[in-house]
């Protein structure tokens, strides 16, 4: 072919705005960059839909006249980011032939040429590895084949493999696009739209996407998932990929019903299949399930589940929780939210009245975001969060803020302050009423606890050696020694005084029931006054936990 | 002025500088900009594009109770679907400060100061 003329660049254009609808699915899917939204396909396709249009309408013999159509449909239906540039390129392309009634293979070249060019001038700070990257490597390709080359057919050619080629190497570009291992979205679509060129010049029915492109639509959808995400809403744990080879005698195969049956077991499914085989990737809480569903068809040849909940925890780095805990976790419209270290003061909290205990405490305290997302879980509508430590109260007050419910926070420093004020919450009164009457009732809690030293040190004119008990009475190191009894008897004669009414004693992982029974012991022999109870806290770092009151 | 961050360890600022050099460095990278301009033209006297270490004075940056709203002032490429590039800013502005600072943008205004005609 020597020259073309305007009624068959119309045909092309129609062809590249079928061949990218078509795709348009599949060019959202690979959606990475700038913003991650998956919407890149449907935007060109919207865009080039309108210059489809626009030239179908007013498509002349006179290519620049085509052209110009075709320009003004683009231009009005831009839509995206690489909607306006599809749009600049096609701008650029017509303004160059629009006094020619056929254009040689030359000013073909030279046309798509000036599109780079005007595309170009439209941004302040080139990104290199996108549209435009694939847009530009392929028209100099194109203007170097035509300096020799007349048929018009076999430059296009030569141009839109350039084109696949330069869209290869955009992940070498673009570091995101390499990190999540996908081609660029928008040079995908501009692709798409020269090979529905190139099959109108040639004559041929369109190219069929290539098979290898699951990956791509894997690796996509995963990285768009763990954007987003925390590790606790993975709602479908398990990312299957299966292989099926169909087979005689089995349920023969239909694409959609496939799809339409895996649907309920997941999200991000994928189905590709030719005659033999279907290739299919979803994210699901029952992979058994999947694979049985696979078998139906025929036999099962590659099986791939990964746990995505610890491979994201390694990825975000975050301590994960298996979400069976957290959505069972009952709904409570009026909550207490409290914080506390140890499966057995959690246990002990709850049975008191604490709606939901958040695992955390001196060395490891839960953020603002892990307080608010439990409240969110239980479906609070007014919420109490009681810190139980100093270094947590920030956090809850910050998460109150965040919070768009009822919220107060009732600013407890230790566990036995927790415990009395839970104790006196009262279900009936508001959130405002309760902060009062609960932070006065901890404030008549005395709080005695004994931890071990981790270093040499002084504090409080108290001498410390590492390994030594440390006996804290309302925080304040009243002795530091060897022996753990002796630490502990410390902190009760020093807090136990004649207005004291019931001593509880939390024993934790450090230490033995029996130890725990001879302090009670102690206490009733010398406070023959007072009521003991002992709790086992299982908590770290604190063989005793006491509070009098 | 600067932005406040609370967390458990202790306190965030962020100048408003930093905020505007982010979000100005977010737009120009978005098809159909060609530049950042002035928020006072005339004052300023600057007609012209603003380079990359003025590009607070095309930036403006507001909290309001507590919200944050981005005011951007920025000159588009005659020929382009301009309403779409501006949302194109938006979005991408929206998406890049949410992930570098990890605040979430109430809204993002753009004003369009000007249009560049390419010489072609």
């Amino acid at each position: 072919m020597q020259s073309l003329d305007g009624i068959k660049f119309a045909e092309m254009v129609q062809m590249g705005a079928h061949h990218l609808f078509q795709n348009a699915n599949y060019v959202d899917s690979l959606n990475v960059f700038p913003v991650p939204d998956g919407d890149t396909g449907t935007n060109m396709n919207l865009s080039m839909t309108s210059g489809a249009k626009e030239t179908e309408q007013y498509a002349s013999e006179h290519i620049g006249k085509t052209a110009q159509a075709l320009s003004k449909g683009l231009l009005m239906g831009a839509r995206g980011n690489s909607g306006v540039i599809l749009s600049q390129l096609f701008r650029g392309f017509g303004k160059s032939i629009e006094k020619e009634a056929t254009i040689d293979a030359k000013g073909f070249a030279g046309a798509f040429q000036a599109g780079v060019e005007t595309a170009y001038k439209a941004v302040m700070k080139p990104v290199e590895g996108t549209i435009l990257t694939v847009a530009r490597e392929a028209a100099k390709k194109g203007v170097e084949v035509a300096e020799t080359e007349t048929d018009i057919i076999a430059v296009m050619e030569a141009f839109t493999a350039e084109a696949q080629a330069s869209l290869q190497r955009t992940p070498e570009l673009l570091p995101v696009l390499k990190e999540v291992g996908v081609v660029d979205s928008g040079g995908q679509g501009l692709l798409f739209v020269y090979e529905g060129f190139l099959a109108s010049l040639k004559g041929e029915p369109l190219p069929v996407k290539n098979e290898a492109t699951l990956d791509d639509l894997i690796n996509a959808e995963h990285h768009r998932a763990q954007d987003f995400m925390n590790t606790m809403d993975i709602e479908f744990g398990y990312c299957t990929e299966i292989m099926v080879r169909f087979e005689e005698g089995k349920e023969p195969f239909s694409e959609e019903q496939f799809r339409n049956e895996l649907n309920p077991l997941g999200d991000s499914l994928l189905v590709i299949s030719d005659e033999e085989i279907a290739k299919v990737h979803i994210h699901s809480e029952q992979p058994g399930a999947v694979l049985a569903m696979g078998q139906k068809y025929g036999s099962l040849i590659k099986i791939k589940v990964d746990n995505m909940r610890e491979q994201h925890s390694a990825i975000v780095g975050e301590d994960h929780k298996a979400p069976s805990s957290a959505k069972k976790a009952e709904k409570h419209p009026y909550a207490i939210v409290t914080i506390a270290m140890g499966e057995g003061v959690a246990e002990l909290l709850r049975s008191i009245g604490a709606s939901y205990v958040i695992e955390g405490g001196q060395t490891m305290n839960p953020s603002t975001e892990d307080i608010v997302k439990a409240v969110q879980e239980i479906g609070a509508e007014k919420v109490l969060i009681l810190p139980n430590n100093k270094n947590i109260v920030m956090a809850a007050e910050q998460a109150v803020e965040l919070l768009d419910i009822e919220a107060a926070v009732v600013p407890t420093k230790t566990i036995p302050q927790g415990m009395a004020a839970i104790l006196s919450f009262n279900p009936e009164a508001a959130v405002e009423m309760n902060q009062a009457t609960m932070t006065e009732a901890f404030a008549n809690v005395k709080t005695g606890q004994v931890t071990y030293a981790v270093r040499d040190t002084s504090i409080d004119g108290v001498e410390i050696h590492k390994d030594d008990f440390m006996a804290l009475a309302e925080g304040k190191i009243v002795l530091s020694t060897p022996a753990l009894k002796d630490a502990a008897e410390k902190v009760i004669t020093d807090l136990v005084d004649e207005d004291a009414e019931i001593v509880t004693v939390i024993y934790g992982e450090d230490t033995t029931e029996e130890n725990a029974s001879e302090l009670v012991k102690f206490i009733e022999e010398n406070y023959p006054e007072v009521e003991v109870e002992l709790f086992n806290g299982k908590q770290g770092l604190y063989p005793y936990i006491i509070s009098v009151e | 002025m600067s932005i406040e961050l609370n967390n458990e360890f202790g306190q965030i600022d962020i100048s408003t500088d930093v905020l505007a050099q982010i979000a100005g460095g977010a737009a120009v990278e978005c098809y159909g900009i060609v530049g950042m301009a002035s928020k006072h033209q005339i004052r300023d006297g600057l007609t012209d594009i603003l380079r990359k270490e003025n590009f607070a004075k095309g930036v403006v940056i507001r909290k309001q109770n507590d919200d944050l709203h981005i005011d951007m002032y920025i000159i588009v490429s005659y020929g382009t679907k301009i309403s779409e590039v501006a949302y194109q800013v938006q979005s991408k502005v929206k998406y890049t400060v949410d992930k570098t600072l990890g605040m979430s943008v109430k809204s993002v205004n753009i004003f369009v100061q000007g249009v560049r005609v390419a010489n072609d």
